[in-house]
């Protein structure tokens, strides 16, 4: 069982996501914001990180920054979860630290196996 | 002189009016709020059955969806709007779910119904959930409503038009660009585009429109949907067609459509004496085209008076791979002057741009 972050400020996305990972095994805690984010990743210990690009605030990118610039969060696994309009951010998120990218529609199966897929990875 | 009971009343009066209008927008808001919360605490207790719809396996989902088309009628119009966003925000078996969910509830016909509402409001949602669910026997009835006098109607019904995958549309979504009630050219492009490849003779039959913007989408559709078996038919857009956009738009299209049959209208679409705007596009599209006949050409464009014209020549021959670049290497060891110029600053964006600059030129072009 995986400790794992969902921010996103949607709504019908976050709770989406959050099932579909507790069904999977997983232990999930969604917030709505990129600054909240940023606050769970800094007081609990997590496995996986997911994040939306575009969030009101600080965005999906900041955080990832920011995770990736302190040491202690600094090899914690980030998902970035994208609209198909902006598929210019995959190349922001690569270039912001994340390790995978998910694009909006997507398939709750397929989130899993990525999901899983990101957590076999950081395992070995 | 100034009377001042008369300025004192005014005052009172322009005060009451804004606390009137605060108070109004306070209760709407107020009210929007309330409605909100009351169908999401409706929907409640059936939004985790729709969740486990979304998430479920195969052959789970036929037991949920009968569950779910069950639900009577108040609480499935407070879940209806979350079903109807999850469309657009979930793909593969899920997807397929909820467009069962619909037509079990007759959602479909319930929408068809709609098309003919006297809101605005409702005859633009019976078209986006006609379009979400790729309701092909509603095309024609969705057609109608791009003339509809509601602009946010026009362009739902042009969206929905393009989910429908019903080429049926393609003559009426190229007729909507022209008249007094028109759909935007981005929109119309966007839905020809989702048409896919059983669209392109309809798209095609847009080049001999006496509309220049009918012909400029059409052909920008051709090349974003990669129509190669239409080429010829850009290629002689660009040769032939009158008007400077839809030739700019045709050079676009057979760089992206990457075809051999591309390379000698392209080639002489650059030549001086042609528009400035056509001869930066032309250059771009070689470059996108990888054909290595254009580097002698590209390279003579080094030197073009016009420094916009030479700039687009210097990044379309890094495109072209190592030939472009050893061209590009030559001119920037020769003789000193501005093709040499454009060279070095060619190169040098490549070193510090990377892999991002083939993304530079082509959002540039």
């Amino acid at each position: 069982m995986a400790r794992v972050l969902i921010a996103d400020d949607d709504a019908d996305i976050r709770d989406l996501v959050a099932f579909k990972l507790v069904q999977s095994g997983h232990q999930v805690t969604a917030v709505e914001d990129g600054m909240a984010a940023l606050r769970m990743v800094r007081e609990q210990p997590l496995d996986l990180l997911l994040l939306d690009i575009r969030m009101p605030g600080m965005s999906g990118l900041d955080v990832c920054r920011e995770v990736r610039s302190a040491p202690e969060t600094a090899s914690l696994p980030v998902i970035l979860i994208t609209a198909r309009s902006q598929e210019g951010d995959i190349e922001l998120g690569f270039a912001a630290g994340a390790d995978d990218y998910i694009i909006k529609p997507f398939s709750p199966r397929e989130l899993s196996s990525r999901v899983t897929a990101m957590l076999t990875r950081v395992d070995r | 002189m100034i009377n001042t009971a008369l300025v004192t009343w005014a005052l009172l009066c322009l005060l009451v009016f804004v606390l009137m209008l605060s108070l109004l927008t306070v209760a709407v808001r107020g009210a929007r709020m309330y409605r909100r919360r009351r169908r999401e605490r409706i929907a409640a207790p059936v939004r985790g059955l729709l969740l486990e719809l979304l998430c479920a396996a195969e052959d789970e989902q036929d037991e949920l969806l009968g569950r779910l088309a069950r639900i009577d009628k108040r609480t499935w119009a407070a879940l209806d709007p979350t079903v109807a966003a999850m469309l657009g925000k979930v793909s593969g078996r899920a997807r397929s779910a909820l467009v069962r969910l619909y037509e079990l509830r007759g959602a479909a016909d319930e929408a068809v119904a709609r098309l003919g509402s006297r809101s605005a409001a409702r005859r633009g949602r019976a078209a986006h959930v006609l379009g979400q669910l790729s309701h092909r026997p509603a095309a024609l009835a969705v057609c109608r409503l791009l003339d509809d006098r509601d602009r946010d109607v026009r362009l739902a019904a042009a969206r929905a038009l393009g989910r429908t995958g019903d080429p049926v549309a393609v003559p009426h979504l190229l007729r909507s660009l022209r008249g007094a009630r028109t759909v935007p050219p981005n929109v119309v492009t966007a839905a020809l585009t989702s048409l896919g490849r059983d669209a392109w003779p309809a798209v095609a039959a847009g080049l001999r429109d006496p509309e220049p913007l009918v012909r400029a989408v059409a052909i920008e559709a051709l090349g974003m949907t990669g129509a190669i078996s239409r080429a010829a038919e850009v290629a002689r857009a660009l040769r032939e067609d009158a008007d400077i956009e839809v030739r700019i738009r045709a050079a676009r299209a057979l760089g992206r459509l990457g075809m051999p049959d591309g390379l000698p209208p392209l080639l002489a679409a650059i030549r001086p004496g042609r528009p400035v705007a056509q001869r930066i596009v032309a250059a771009g599209a070689l470059g996108s085209l990888g054909a290595v006949a254009a580097t002698g050409p590209l390279t003579e464009l080094l030197g073009d008076r016009n420094p916009h014209v030479a700039g687009a020549a210097a990044r379309a021959l890094l495109r072209l791979g190592p030939a472009g670049e050893a061209a590009l290497r030559e001119a920037a060891d020769g003789r000193p002057g501005p093709a040499a110029a454009q060279a070095r600053a060619a190169l040098a964006e490549a070193a510090v741009g990377g892999a991002r600059h083939d993304v530079l030129v082509e959002v540039a072009l």
